[in-house]
């Protein structure tokens, strides 16, 4: 009888659990639920903001925009020229316009593997950046000429990230190679650049460059102040990608050197045909953010005095008229920032979906 | 056996790695066409002795002589002897972004200067012979273990260099994909290439070897001929060695 009552207690519980199951699952539903639905609304709310309640009418002001209740995208219509061009005269835009679609085509014939090898790049972005620079500054070609000092918007932004990314690539391929030789006080030395630049924040260093430099150095050593900045870039640019480099060469497994040693091929040969190639595919993912984060950081010129994307956004709302919009000038540049950004990521993705395909 | 005319001349090669003394006083000659096969205990040596035939291991005492350049770490002269030089690794070591053609080809054309079509005339020629002709444009790793090594034989072979080392050349395989890489060794050795080849498989070495050297702890014990060494050995580390191996 004592085994019997032992065993009593058990009976019920096998219901209260599934009872407790059943308003766990309950609970869980309702709060989806209630998460989901809050979801829709905020989506909602940002969908009638943007298009059921928007004011598009470039006659709009601030009046009428506030009669619609949504947002003011006359803003963008009436301002969007500055955004984009900044102080660059109105009637050269064109010239930023086809300058602006080099750079991109450039960037995105990059992307297709079958360019990669040093020659095609090379070729590719010579003639991409030098067709950007004629049209940007003219001076050549009956084209008039545009000072630095007067680029700005997308086109200076991109200028500036290309530009960058261009001389620092180079840079840190060198500063990688140069810090994993054999020679000790040369690898120490240049492990002591990379570190002193990580080290800094950024913003330190393009005011060194923009407005400390010009100290120090003899007038004809200056140059454009938008140059000095570029320099900046690209040495942070290259401290970084320098390390995300030599990551990738010590991921190269050994007797891929020694395979390629063993037929007679020289360190030079070795290291672009064999070892390189194979670092860059290993660290491309932290490349792709690294080229993400650059393009975010060269909104940092402001600071220095350049009117690039998000500084001529600035000044597009700062006028009487508009300064009441500018939540819908920001939400424009963000798209515009989230469009690069995303894409970068994007393709960044699909590259990794493909090297998994097979090759090792 | 030491004559002028040796493809390989090696007398009195030290190497310490730190205060650990690899190779102790290794005399070892191989004359042109000669195969000899490098047998012994692992930690014995072996691998340490053949890289450095070709300088991937550097030695800190004693001489080296490569079909009659004296070997140091001058790195002129070692990529002049090593274009010369084909190396087998266990791990094969193919280039994992390039297709096993372009795994042939690029060193012809890059050390050898070779136009791109010779290159790939030769290299599909040993492609051939290694019977992989047909995954010549795969990659590396779409290939079997046995194929990945035979397609390594092939591109050394592409150099068209005078002396093969082979390095532990079926160990990373599986038992069933040894003979096909073995059987292209035999077939190496028949047309007469002069080989050094560090193995465990003491079928091929009696098939295959002019001498068997046996090393252990960084000298070399016993250097003879496959008949006295396998039937007769005459120290007792070579009889406990072949006592083990041959035990299966």
């Amino acid at each position: 009888m004592s085994e019997l009552n032992l065993s009593l207690p058990l009976a019920p519980t096998v219901a209260r659990v599934a009872s407790r199951r059943v308003i766990k699952r309950l609970l869980s539903v309702l709060l989806s639920a209630a998460c989901l639905s809050m979801l829709i609304w905020v989506a909602w709310l940002c969908f009638e903001w943007a298009f059921v309640n928007a004011t598009v009418s470039s006659d709009a002001r601030q009046a009428e925009c506030v009669a619609g209740g949504g947002a003011c995208w006359s803003v963008i219509v009436n301002r969007w020229r500055l955004i984009f061009f900044g102080l660059y005269p109105f009637e050269e835009h064109w010239r930023s316009v086809a300058a602006c679609s080099i750079i991109v085509v450039t960037v995105i014939l990059s992307c297709v593997p079958a360019l990669w090898t040093a020659t095609r790049l090379g070729i590719l972005w010579l003639v991409g950046f030098t067709g950007f620079y004629i049209l940007m500054r003219g001076g050549l070609f009956g084209l008039s000429l545009i000072r630095e000092e007067q680029w700005g918007g997308l086109s200076l932004t991109l200028f500036i990230f290309s530009a960058s990314v261009l001389i620092g690539m180079p840079l840190a391929i060198v500063l990688a190679l140069l810090r994993d030789t054999k020679l000790p006080w040369i690898s120490k030395s240049t492990g002591l650049i990379i570190d002193t630049i990580r080290s800094l924040p950024l913003l330190s260093i393009l005011f060194a460059f923009a407005v400390v430099l010009p100290f120090m150095l003899p007038d004809m050593m200056v140059g454009e102040k938008l140059y000095r900045v570029i320099v900046a870039y690209a040495l942070y640019f290259a401290a970084y990608q320098a390390e995300i480099i030599r990551g990738g060469l010590q991921g190269v497994p050994k007797g891929q050197d020694e395979a390629a040693k063993a037929m007679g091929m020289s360190y030079r040969h070795r290291m672009a045909y064999v070892l390189l190639p194979q670092a860059f595919r290993t660290s491309l993912p932290a490349t792709i953010n690294q080229f993400v984060v650059a393009f975010m950081e060269t909104s940092l010129v402001v600071v220095v005095g350049f009117f690039d994307l998000l500084a001529s956004g600035n000044a597009a709302y700062r006028t009487a008229e508009w300064t009441f919009a500018f939540v819908e000038v920001y939400a424009f540049i963000a798209a515009i920032y989230f469009i690069f950004s995303f894409g970068l990521s994007q393709y960044g993705a699909y590259l990794e979906r493909r090297m998994g395909l097979g090759k090792r | 056996m030491s004559s002028p005319d040796s493809a390989i001349l090696i007398s009195a090669l030290n190497k310490h790695y730190g205060t650990y003394h690899a190779l102790i006083n290794v005399d070892l000659a191989v004359a042109h066409g000669q195969k000899v096969v490098i047998c012994g205990p692992s930690g014995s040596g072996k691998s340490t002795l053949i890289r450095c035939i070709n300088q991937l291991e550097q030695h800190d005492g004693g001489t080296i002589r490569v079909l009659g350049t004296a070997i140091d770490a001058d790195t002129d002269d070692i990529n002049r002897v090593r274009q010369d030089v084909g190396m087998v690794f266990q791990h094969f070591n193919l280039f994992p972004h390039m297709t096993i053609l372009e795994n042939c080809i690029l060193a012809p054309m890059l050390v050898r200067k070779v136009s791109r079509s010779d290159a790939e005339a030769t290299a599909m020629q040993y492609l051939e012979k290694v019977h992989i002709g047909d995954q010549a444009s795969k990659y590396p790793g779409q290939l079997s273990g046995g194929q990945q090594q035979r397609a390594a034989i092939a591109r050394s072979l592409s150099m068209q260099p005078r002396i093969m080392l082979f390095d532990e050349p079926t160990s990373a395989l599986d038992p069933e994909m040894v003979s096909e890489v073995l059987e292209v060794m035999v077939s190496l050795a028949a047309e007469g290439m002069t080989m050094v080849c560090v193995t465990h498989e003491m079928g091929f070495a009696r098939r295959v070897a002019d001498r068997v050297v046996f090393m252990d702890r960084g000298e070399i014990v016993e250097d003879g001929s496959p008949e006295s060494f396998f039937d007769n050995p005459r120290n007792e580390r070579t009889a406990k060695f072949l006592s083990q191996v041959l035990k299966h």
